[in-house]
């Protein structure tokens, strides 16, 4: 079983390589490829716009019954996203669905980015912010981009 | 009093207004009276224990009803039952109402909703394989091959998921019905393991039904009854309320339980470390831990020096450094040190909890006087001094005493959650009541031999009659 890589996932590598998904780019390290390099372009409008930021993600052994783990590797401040860069997300948890893809997982990903949730958070402290002085959030949001999320 | 006889009347059902009467008027309660304290309402919950083969045939009943009552196949039936906690009245207003909104509410897939094209060529976007002679759907349409649903299926059990199994499509939410499950997984090892887990869904998902707490219990126990009522296993003969599973605790709600007993769990050593080790500045009022042996404290918080033992300034204890070892009326200033509100809560809770505690301890210990007396009786027996049933009344009371001390360590929690005011003074005030009549009955059962069996009684009578005033007006 661990040996041999799934039918499903060698195609979705090879159509995420094929055919990228704009803003976003996935590439499967050279020696795992369960195990993916992941940039994501902060989208327009938003106050991550400018910046690259890389994530990781990770097929486990049971996926696609189970959801891949993703993690930002870019520090960023967003209300959903904690500092050790793990993120809170639906579709990575409870609502993870086998039809789902790493193509749809990193699509919702940068959705988050434009609309960050602070009703859900998992910072607490950011997600604070964000609801009492959102503009005071989005300054210091668009700093970090600045400071950390430079390609 | 008069109004004695009107709780004694056979119609008291409808007379509750003539009881409530009684309680409060009747301070001075017959002894011969038993009507009075047998009250129309009873703790026991009614309900039947039944096998696994006895819970099948309630579910099959269940469906021949709706069956008939809606006009529907027996697998539909099925589905809307366990979505909607077996409410036969609830589904089949539902079902007239919108039956497309009930399905979609109950995880199954409404006509209306399938305009799903099936994939060309037998191709499972799970496995991303294509070729497959037959591929395999729910309701709802969304086909992939039997492969996946297996291993899915297996990912979900080992989750210990068995009736709400979804479809594998994001956000369609439908549920594998269970016979769906069964052709997937045909008669490998898995499928006893769905087995359980289904007959473990399908009874939580009732409403009238619950399994056993005991340990290692098979039994489950029937019952609508809607108040936080007792049953007792008859199988395991384990005591549980028959709402919650946790042990009985009238006067107090399910809810209210639940919080103090988390509290209890979470609470009761910091609590009882705090209150024993600690102090509060008589400055700041922060909380301080006594480390080391010199009584001369500096508080870490405001810097402020004080003396351990008086609470007072240390600069008053240069000169005269033993000031605080002489005894003073009315310390005041170790009193103000106290008046913080965190010390004040825990205080409260403390009170609360150390009485709840005390009384459990104690029906501990009267297990023990309950061999005592079952010695004594027999002894008595033995001697030739009465018969057996002559000394009932003796065993009698001690049931009764942890029976009413069962009783009142549960007003504890109770009270605490209470809202001050005229009704929490009213409940004080018959806790009080019960408080007393229950010592003044341990007092007389430890010295049975020396209390007559008529003073017993009379014991036995008023404890009862306070217990069932106070569950009268704040527990049915």
């Amino acid at each position: 079983m661990a040996g041999a890589l799934p039918r499903r996932i060698i195609k979705e590598t090879q159509r995420l390589l094929a055919d990228p998904v704009p803003g976003i780019s996935a590439n499967p390290d050279e020696s795992n490829a369960r195990y993916f390099h992941v940039m994501i372009a902060g989208p327009d409008e938003s106050p991550f716009a400018g910046g690259v930021f890389k994530l990781e993600l990770f097929l486990p052994e049971e996926y696609p019954m189970a959801a891949p783990k993703v993690r930002f590797m870019t520090k960023i401040y967003h209300p959903n996203i904690d500092k050790l860069g793990r993120i809170c997300l639906d579709i990575l948890k409870d609502k993870w669905s086998p039809a789902l893809q790493i193509r749809t997982v990193l699509l919702s990903i940068q959705a988050l980015l434009s609309a960050p949730n602070p009703e859900d958070p998992l910072a607490t402290d950011v997600a604070e912010q964000w609801k009492t002085n959102e503009a005071e959030a989005i300054k210091t949001a668009k700093q970090w981009t600045l400071a950390y999320a430079q390609a | 009093m008069d109004d004695e006889d009107m709780s004694c009347t056979s119609n008291d059902d409808d007379d509750y207004d003539c009881c409530d009467d009684d309680y409060y008027n009747d301070c001075d309660v017959d002894a011969t009276d038993d009507v009075a304290v047998t009250s129309t309402h009873s703790e026991e919950a009614e309900f039947e224990c039944l096998n696994v083969a006895q819970v099948e045939k309630v579910f099959v009943e269940s469906v021949k009803t709706l069956m008939l009552r809606l006009n529907i196949g027996d697998k539909v039936a099925k589905l809307l039952l366990v979505a909607n906690s077996w409410d036969i009245e609830y589904i089949v207003s539902m079902y007239r109402m919108n039956r497309y909104d009930l399905f979609r509410q109950s995880h199954m897939a409404a006509k209306s909703d399938v305009a799903y094209e099936k994939p060309k060529n037998g191709y499972c976007s799970v496995c991303a394989i294509d070729g497959y002679e037959s591929l395999a759907s729910l309701q709802c349409g969304h086909c992939f091959c039997e492969q996946c649903w297996n291993c899915h299926i297996e990912s979900r059990l080992s989750e210990g998921v068995a009736t709400r199994i979804e479809c594998m499509e994001s956000e369609c939410g439908v549920y594998c019905p269970p016979d769906f499950v069964y052709e997937i997984l045909e008669k490998g090892p898995l499928r006893a393991k769905y087995d359980r887990f289904l007959f473990r869904d399908l009874v939580l998902s009732h409403r009238e039904l619950k399994f056993c707490v005991g340990k290692d219990c098979q039994v489950v126990i029937r019952s609508n009854e809607d108040k936080p009522k007792r049953v007792t296993c008859e199988s395991c003969h384990t005591a549980f309320c028959v709402k919650c599973g946790v042990d009985y605790h009238a006067p107090t709600s399910c809810d209210t339980i639940k919080q103090w007993l988390t509290k209890c769990a979470d609470d009761s050593e910091t609590a009882n470390y705090i209150s024993a080790h600690t102090k509060d500045c008589p400055q700041c009022h922060s909380c301080i831990e006594k480390a080391g042996g010199c009584n001369h404290i500096q508080c870490t918080r405001c810097r402020y020096h004080f003396c351990w033992m008086c609470f007072g300034d240390w600069k008053t204890h240069g000169s005269e450094y033993y000031e605080c070892s002489r005894y003073k009326e009315n310390p005041s200033v170790a009193a103000e040190a106290n008046h913080v509100k965190a010390r004040r809560a825990l205080e409260k809770y403390l009170h609360y909890f150390e009485r709840f505690e005390n009384h459990s301890k104690s029906l501990k210990m009267e297990e023990q006087l309950r061999d005592k007396i079952r010695k004594k009786i027999e002894d008595k027996v033995n001697e030739h001094n009465g018969t057996w049933i002559d000394w009932q009344y003796l065993h009698s009371s001690v049931s009764l005493l942890t029976k009413c001390r069962y009783t009142l360590q549960y007003t504890y929690p109770f009270a605490y959650y209470m809202q001050s005011g005229p009704r929490k003074q009213l409940f004080e005030y018959q806790q009080a009541q019960l408080e007393k009549e229950v010592e003044e009955l341990a007092w007389a059962v430890e010295r049975a031999d020396a209390t007559a069996r008529g003073a017993l009684e009379a014991h036995m009578h008023r404890a009862e009659h306070k217990r069932q005033t106070l569950l009268h007006d704040f527990f049915f």
